[in-house]
């Protein structure tokens, strides 16, 4: 559903304007804290994670169900039936579902933008099976195929969720581009670049590509948010790459042993909570990145 | 050929096309991918029988499933029993058919479903439409603009754990899953309703409350999208009353990428509701896909995912036929590009 809002990409901005972008972005509120919020975590995470020695991450590492404590970093989070702390697994989660979300989106992102580039400037028949490609794509819930994959390919880890995920994210793109593409291409400035002896790729990226970035970026949060909650997903319902660690496989393990019901809420809530902070913070970019690519939002919000 | 028609035909070969590599992939990628979709139950045979006997059941199992004929065979005959409504037998509990299954666990998941997505999208747009309109000048209505972003950016099912926590484990004043309680005479009498709506509420709540946030905000910036044009101004200028041309200018304007937003989020609105089904141990299709993966049943896992992507299919063809009548452009041949 968070790709939804963006089916109509913004009007181009001139380009004069698009050269401070970077400033633009660091100066829009948004922008600032919901990357700082962002960075935050996985930084955290990553630090944690490499003073974490192999044997804390063992089970029966801690007492078993211990509520959080501040004697020691590793009991901060409390630990969980089988004695295993569970800010060591937060910091091995937090990195898996940011490269979940990274490989993924990046893979929906560049194939979606390739995709809907060469479908919409070519056009011809390539572009009308693409499209119907693309309908039956974003007419099915991916959901429902990554299922019936996952439950085939029992057993994965990490890295191949992430590329069944990204394999399913690039239809979106695909058309927002393509329709993008279409516009573009009978603009004057596309016909004054052919005149001028520029070849079709170099029109493809030195002309069409640069007004969708902007876009783009934020369609790589949007997928980068879905592949999360895609693979959290999964995992609930254990699919998930169990022998990894990931947000969604922390929330799985917690469910299974009823953490809930013996009010161990220490252990369901810290993969809930960072999942709602991520979630929030990516929104967050998300909004400023609109706010200075599409200058008509900023009055309005 | 008028435009009509030639869209609605359209419509209907993605329809076809949809099921038909729905249909396809089931078939192939089980036998494609690396893993005997039978190899979990050599195993638990192994485990139970041992030696011989647990060959031969084997060989059973291979037959009845048609395994042993060769690809093309087993696609035509796979499409031959799909069209009869034979999804097959169920390999954990087996002498029962896919069928019978999903027979049980469809009628909750419908009524679950179209519940609450009825009561979220009617709700959220109007709410949206509402605040959007007012320009923030209420405060009331201000405030619900972040709760909506903070709903809309929850997963559905972070929210369904923490209303289990707070609302059945915390105060416990609904049930803690399930969709009824065990042993309860099941019929069409009153305490039997009233069992089944408190077995449901924790589940509906928290896939309204997901979804509202996001029904809320699409049609607010729709709303607001629409304030701006040439056309609201002129009404303006023309001196009708605000209240007119909101109802019959802006919202129905706005109402036609809302209920596209519906038909393209159907899926999603499934899948999220699949998860919830699975935390509330609610008998619906997402409860017995998440049964079926923890038992390793193939066969009802397939025919689960089959019937869940034809109705979304069938749902998308449907509101698209439905479209003409919200726009009047598809009906009298306008241009519409995407």
């Amino acid at each position: 559903m968070a790709v939804a809002s963006m089916e109509q990409i913004p009007e181009p901005v001139a380009l004069e304007k698009r050269e401070n972008i970077v400033i633009r972005l660091l100066r829009n509120r948004k922008f600032a804290w919901g990357s700082l919020i962002f960075l935050a975590i996985g930084l955290s995470a990553v630090i944690g994670g490499m003073a974490v020695e192999p044997a804390q991450r063992r089970t029966g590492a801690y007492p078993q169900k211990m509520a959080p404590s501040t004697e020691s970093l590793a009991l901060i989070m409390g630990t969980t039936t089988l004695g295993q702390s569970v800010s060591v697994q937060w910091t091995q989660a937090v990195p898996n579902s940011m490269k979940v979300g990274l490989i993924a989106a990046s893979i929906g992102t560049v194939v979606g933008a390739l995709v809907g580039l060469i479908g919409g400037y070519f056009g011809g028949k390539p572009d009308a099976v693409l499209r119907i490609v693309v309908d039956v794509f974003l007419s099915v819930p991916s959901l429902l195929f990554l299922i019936l994959i996952a439950s085939l390919l029992r057993g994965v880890g990490v890295t191949e969720m992430a590329l069944i995920i990204g394999a399913f994210a690039w239809a979106w793109p695909a058309r927002a581009v393509r329709s993008q593409t279409l516009s573009l291409k009978e603009r004057p400035f596309v016909r004054v670049a052919k005149l001028s002896g520029m070849g079709n790729l170099e029109i493809i990226i030195r002309e069409l590509l640069p007004h969708m970035f902007t876009w783009l970026g934020a369609n790589f949060l949007n997928a980068f948010i879905a592949a999360i909650l895609a693979e959290s997903a999964l995992s609930i319902i254990g699919l998930g790459p169990t022998r990894d660690m990931t947000l969604g496989i922390m929330i799985y393990w917690s469910l299974n042993f009823g953490a809930i019901i013996q009010n161990m809420w220490w252990w369901w809530l810290t993969p809930v909570v960072t999942l709602m902070v991520l979630f929030l913070s990516l929104y967050t970019i998300h909004l400023g990145l609109d706010e200075v690519g599409n200058p008509r939002l900023r009055s309005q919000t | 050929m008028s435009a009509f028609w030639k869209y609605l035909a359209g419509r209907f070969l993605i329809f076809i096309i949809t099921v038909f590599i729905a249909v396809s992939v089931v078939f192939f990628v089980p036998r494609y991918l690396p893993g005997d979709p039978l190899s979990a139950i050599y195993a638990k045979l192994g485990n139970v029988g041992g030696g011989a006997t647990s060959e031969a059941l084997v060989a059973e199992y291979r037959q009845r499933f048609g395994l042993d004929k060769s690809l093309i065979d087993q696609y035509v005959s796979f499409w031959k029993e799909l069209l009869q409504g034979n999804l097959g037998y169920s390999i954990a509990s087996f002498p029962t058919r896919v069928s019978f299954i999903l027979r049980q666990a469809i009628p909750w998941t419908v009524g679950l479903l179209t519940f609450t997505t009825l009561v979220s999208w009617v709700l959220g747009s109007l709410l949206g439409a509402m605040v959007g309109w007012s320009d923030g000048r209420s405060r009331v209505l201000r405030t619900l603009v972040p709760i909506a972003l903070v709903l809309y950016t929850t997963p559905y099912y972070i929210l369904a754990i923490l209303l289990v926590f707070l609302l059945a484990y915390q105060w416990p004043i609904f049930p803690l899953s399930g969709a009824y309680t065990l042993g309860a005479d099941k019929g069409w009498n009153l305490a039997f309703a009233e069992d089944v709506i408190r077995h449901g509420a924790l589940p509906a709540l928290s896939i309204i409350l997901v979804s509202l946030g996001w029904w809320f905000l699409s049609m607010r910036s729709l709303i607001i999208a629409e304030k701006g044009q040439d056309y609201i101004l002129w009404a303006e200028a023309k001196g009708l009353s605000r209240r007119r041309i909101f109802w019959t200018y802006a919202f129905r304007n706005a109402l036609l990428p809302q209920t596209t937003g519906l038909a393209l989020s159907i899926g999603h609105i499934i899948g999220g509701a699949l998860i919830t089904e699975a935390i509330f141990a609610y008998p619906g299709l997402g409860y017995v896909i998440y049964t079926s993966i923890t038992r390793l049943d193939f066969p009802v896992i397939q025919g689960a995912i089959l019937i869940l992507i034809v109705t979304v299919a069938a749902a998308n063809l449907i509101i698209d036929m439905l479209y003409p009548f919200i726009d009047p452009r598809i009906r009298f041949g306008g241009d519409r590009q995407g």
